[in-house]
């Protein structure tokens, strides 16, 4: 036997001083950087054309909710003098003066009517007011003639009597600001009153707190809905052996790869009412007289429960295939009855499916827009279709923008909550 | 660096660190000559994988220089190293059939399809197993893939094959079967091999050095007969075999004799990591250098009650109290003449001082 | 699951009758996608069986609307319309998706969630305000009632199905693969190609199925993006049905669940072979 000496072994971990340390650290975050840039270099690409194809938009679609140049660009002296005006009385000879002018001006180049229409929006009547002291007062030499004495006020007092009013005044000091948060008001039945102040608006006027109140509800009836729906089939998929529930899957997925315009039109056949449903009632003389059920609130109701109802079962079925069934078993030979094993020892297992599946089918039926467009009717309508109905038919695009950003922070909210509670890395299609 | 002619593989300083405050290589230096077979033996997470992944460019070595035939490899590519590598779960491309697994780093060489052809089927032969060329890997037995994993790391003729533990997912006589023909193809194509496992059995027979690691420190760099009779330190001793300890104190020391009292009685030992008397120490001893009813030239003897027979066939393990220690454990030969021991006998055990090590008191890792 | 012999009558009742439910599901949710078929081949324009129907009259039945349909040349430039959209915008939205599923399944990856988050947002965030603020946006550069225009918009509708996919597989994907590949000698691009790409080829293919079956349904980003010229067959069928329904639309609706199901067939194969992958490498 030979005893030599071991050269190699560091029997004692070397001290590191702060300095080399610190060296250390720099070398490891340059080697860390180098890997970590090329992970990014492959997702830059991606993350560059959502932010110009989607973040973009989104954020331009936000400008737009609290951007509203109209009246500052129309009317730059009115505004700017109005500055001052303290809204107790009514404003100063001056004032009225700039006003006409600016008036006559743009009645002068056809750009009146948009104004209007804007201020209309803040006080009603506003735009027949404008368009009638506009055309009044672009008579041949009328304003030079008031203006050099002074007397502009009471002609256009005389024109209307609304001028003796400080509402109109109020309405445009309101719309003054490039920035404003009034169509973000408006979109919760809200807004600046004649003293500038935050208050409600008239009884007559008010719809969209309804309106989202009625979006909330018809969503959480679907999502519940579908719970009930689903939950029982989930299970039954879950349990059954894989040959007999592969075709029953089948029967899950096909619908949910089915084109949701397809789904959409066979509603409207099934529910018309000389559609399928009512002859076949009709034919087994349950009900006399054919039933309107569709282009209401229940059409909405139940062809969006059909189609969001693949993606409560999907979560819930993934969830549920997980739980070994030697849970219930085990619940069972410890002397629960199986009404008991299933609240205390199954229910409790899928608590995440659910939370996943109610989630997510809330959060695609608050925003959803083709199906209550063409089943909804009148009372079938959501948050969605006023958006668009704004965005095409009033075009009243700052108010369709400023749902547009209520909307979108409920989903976004939601989305948040979605991903502490599921991880966005269990989303799963199909 | 002159020294650099006769290492083939060399880490020099190498240092690793994931996350810039726990290093999980410290300061490893290794050199492996040409042909050599040398195995990195450690707990899981001591370092080991970590050094081989750097040898093969996966790793980057936060500091330190890893050289292969005197070139520096830090900043080179792993697919320009030319280094053959068998992986842990084997890696064999499961939509490639065993054949187009065994052509694919020909192809890459760009040889002709000739060469690849006649490689293939030699590399087929060797491993016998030619007639699963058309296969997927998925068609094969555990076995049989480690076999396609080896040969496909052979094929290219590399003159460095690293081996990440191998054999760890068959069963043990398959296991054993295996190191053998390892060991045979190394001896056959004079290849440079490094080989990274948790088994010590493994190691002590393939290797020419083994290299023992313990959180990122290599604590003892011999060969398998030096490592089992002259552990360098307690974690060695525990590591390789099994092991009896006694902690004590040195009480003399002479250069090649040292007395250690335990529990009140002196211990005769070889004295290996003390140095001065009054120091605190871990005596090792492996079962079967004990002897119950020693023979006369043994130099410890000391009275000992037997807690514990176990049958094991050539060996009758016994469990004996001895200095308040109920945890000793004596291998008694089953040979031709047997003893006549039972449970509560009360005997004397003896050993001879040179198969004492008296070692660094830390106890290491169990 | 089935009933055990010492269940008491309560149990047999409940059993029989949680059955009968979950069948009634299945009912609501297959019968209105099926009962379409059989109504597009009516001969007469109604959208309920007539009296010959029911009696499988073969008079009653027809071919009349599909041939309306194929003869219309609206119906036939819309589908035009359609493929050629669908198919410029799964193109796109798979090679960047890959890519970034790429990145994204590295381990070094910084900040992976919160990219993630934002890849998936298309998904989530309702199509109406992602179609106002492109109908803005996409003015403003002079894209709104181009093709290209609508192929973008199509394209990140459909990125969130292939990061998903994509990122799923690579999920089980073995990363020593691609490590033997390289200390076999192969590069990067060689290994991407031959060992990468061949493995995850089902993930990349079903996402891309998936951006295909988002583009060919998608209509609101189309009523705002694109104008008469981009007409699609979702756009033709949501003025069909909001002008005049007429039974063409059932032959085209039919047409459409033919290809969901073979789309489905499709994923379903390529979720087998995937799984069949995975099964040899164990």
């Amino acid at each position: 036997m030979k005893y030599e000496a071991i050269t190699t072994s560091t029997l004692v971990e070397p001290p590191l001083d702060i300095d080399a340390r610190k060296r250390l650290k720099q070398q490891l975050r340059q080697a860390e950087r180098w890997n970590r840039s090329k992970a990014f270099l492959l997702v830059v690409p991606l993350l560059l054309f959502v932010g110009i194809t989607f973040v973009m938009p989104i954020i331009e679609m936000l400008h737009r909710s609290v951007y509203d140049p109209l009246v500052a660009d129309s009317l730059p002296r009115t505004v700017a003098a109005l500055k001052q005006w303290d809204r107790q009385q009514l404003p100063e000879e001056a004032i009225y003066a700039v006003l006409a002018e600016e008036l006559v001006s743009l009645q002068e180049q056809h750009e009146l009517s948009k104004v209007a229409g804007r201020l209309n929006s803040e006080y009603s009547g506003m735009r027949s007011l404008l368009s009638k002291s506009a055309r009044r007062l672009s008579r041949k030499d009328t304003i030079t003639r008031l203006i050099d004495t002074g007397s502009v006020r009471t002609a256009m007092i005389d024109i209307d009597q609304r001028w003796s009013d400080i509402a109109p005044w109020a309405a445009i000091k309101n719309l003054s600001s490039r920035y404003t948060l009034s169509y973000y008001l408006a979109a919760l039945d809200m807004r600046y009153d004649e003293n500038g102040e935050i208050s409600a608006q008239p009884e007559q006027r008010q719809i969209y707190k309804t309106l989202l109140l009625k979006t909330f509800a018809i969503s959480a009836l679907i999502t519940a809905l579908c719970l009930i729906l689903g939950y029982p089939l989930a299970h039954l998929l879950a349990t059954l052996p894989e040959s007999r529930s592969n075709l029953l899957m089948i029967m899950v997925l096909l619908p949910f790869w089915t084109s949701l315009l397809v789904r959409t039109t066979s509603w409207i056949v099934l529910l018309q009412t000389e559609g399928v449903i009512n002859d076949v009632l009709i034919h087994l003389g349950l009900i006399s007289e054919r039933l309107r059920m569709i282009h209401n609130m229940f059409g909405t109701v139940i062809a969006m429960t059909h189609i969001l109802l693949p993606f409560m079962v999907l979560p819930l079925y993934s969830v549920m295939k997980n739980i070994s069934p030697s849970y219930m078993r085990a619940a069972r030979s410890l002397g629960a009855k199986p009404g008991y094993a299933f609240i205390h020892i199954y229910l409790p297992q899928t608590l995440p499916g659910i939370g996943a599946g109610a989630i997510l089918t809330f959060i695609l039926s608050i925003g959803f827009y083709i199906t209550p467009a063409l089943v909804g009717g009148r009372s079938g309508q959501m948050i969605s279709n006023f958006i668009a109905y704004h965005m095409q038919t009033s075009l009243n695009w700052g108010l369709a923008a400023a749902l547009g950003g209520i909307l979108l922070a409920m989903v976004l909210l939601l989305y948040s909550v979605y991903n502490r509670l599921v991880g966005i890395n269990n989303l799963k299609v199909g | 660096m002159s020294t650099l002619d006769n290492s083939y593989v060399r880490f020099q300083n190498v240092r690793k660190t994931y996350d810039g405050e726990i290093l999980v290589v410290k300061d490893f230096n290794l050199d492996i000559a040409q042909g050599e077979f040398v195995t990195m033996l450690g707990p899981s997470g001591s370092g080991k994988t970590t050094c081989l992944m750097m040898l093969a460019g996966f790793e980057s070595a936060t500091q330190g220089e890893i050289y292969i035939d005197g070139t520096p490899v830090n900043n080179l590519a792993p697919h320009k190293r030319d280094i053959g590598m068998v992986f842990q779960n084997y890696a064999l491309f499961p939509h490639l059939t065993i054949a187009e697994n065994l052509s694919f780093p020909l192809k890459v060489r760009k040889l002709s399809k000739s060469d690849i052809e006649q490689k293939v089927k030699r590399a087929l032969d060797m491993i016998e197993l030619p007639q699963v060329a058309g296969r997927r890997p998925g068609q094969l037995s555990g076995g049989q893939q480690q076999r396609v994993a080896l040969a496909r790391a052979l094929v290219f003729e590399p003159k460095l094959v690293l081996m990440d533990e191998p054999l760890g997912a068959l069963d043990k006589q398959l296991r054993e079967q295996m190191q053998y023909e390892i060991k045979h193809l190394h001896e056959r194509l004079g290849i440079t091999v490094l080989y990274v496992t948790h088994d010590q059995t493994e190691a002590l027979t393939m290797s020419d050095r083994i290299a023992v690691f313990n959180q990122g420190v290599v604590q003892q760099l011999a060969s398998p007969t030096e490592l089992y009779e002259q552990p360098a330190n307690s974690f060695v001793a525990q590591f390789i075999g099994e092991n009896n300890k006694l902690s004590g104190k040195v009480e003399k020391i002479g250069n090649d004799r040292c007395v250690v009292s335990v529990e009140g009685c002196n211990v005769q030992a070889l004295p290996v990591n003390v140095y001065q008397s009054g120091e605190a120490t871990t005596l090792s001893i492996r079962p079967e250098r004990i002897q119950i009813n020693p023979e006369n030239d043994f130099d410890n003897r000391f009275d000992a009650r037997v807690l514990e027979l176990i049958y094991h066939g050539d060996h009758m393990r016994t469990r004996v109290e001895l200095m308040n220690h109920d945890q000793f454990i004596v291998k008694v030969p089953n040979g031709s003449r047997p003893l006549e021991i039972r449970k509560g006998d009360l005997v004397q055990v003896g050993w001879l001082s040179r198969d004492c090590r008296a070692l660094d008191a830390s106890s290491g890792q169990a | 699951m089935s009933l055990p012999s010492y269940a008491t009558p309560l149990e047999r009742v409940g059993f029989h009758s949680y059955r009968l439910y979950c069948f009634g599901v299945l009912f609501f949710l297959i019968m209105p996608v099926l009962i379409i078929i059989p109504l597009s081949f009516n001969a007469e324009p109604y959208f309920s069986f007539t009296e010959g129907m029911l009696n499988l009259d073969s008079s009653a039945f027809s071919l009349r609307w599909y041939a309306d349909m194929v003869n219309n040349p609206q119906w036939v430039n819309a589908l035009k319309n359609s493929i050629i959209i669908a198919s410029a915008s799964t193109l796109l939205a798979t090679t960047l998706g890959t890519m970034a599923a790429l990145g994204l399944s590295r381990r070094d990856m910084p900040l992976r969630n919160a990219v993630m988050a934002l890849l998936i947002s298309p998904m989530i965030v309702p199509v109406i305000i992602a179609a106002a603020g492109m109908y803005f946006f996409y003015t403003s550069l002079g894209l709104a009632q181009t093709y290209t225009g609508v192929i973008l918009a199509h394209a990140v509708l459909g990125i969130p199905f292939v990061v998903i996919t994509v990122t799923a597989t690579l999920t089980g994907f073995d990363h020593s693969l691609t490590r033997a590949s390289a200390n076999l000698g192969a590069g990067p691009v060689y290994t991407f190609f031959k060992v990468t790409m061949p493995l995850i080829r089902p993930g990349v293919i079903s996402g891309g199925l998936f951006a295909f079956g988002t583009s060919f349904d998608e209509v609101v980003v189309v009523l705002f993006v694109s104008g008469a010229e981009q007409r699609t067959v979702p756009r033709q069928m949501w003025s069909g049905i909001r002008e005049q329904i007429s039974p063409t639309i059932l032959a085209v609706a039919t047409l459409l669940i033919v290809m969901s199901v073979l789309l489905l067939i499709t994923l379903e194969l390529l979720r087998r072979r995937n799984a069949r992958m995975r099964g040899l490498r164990e």
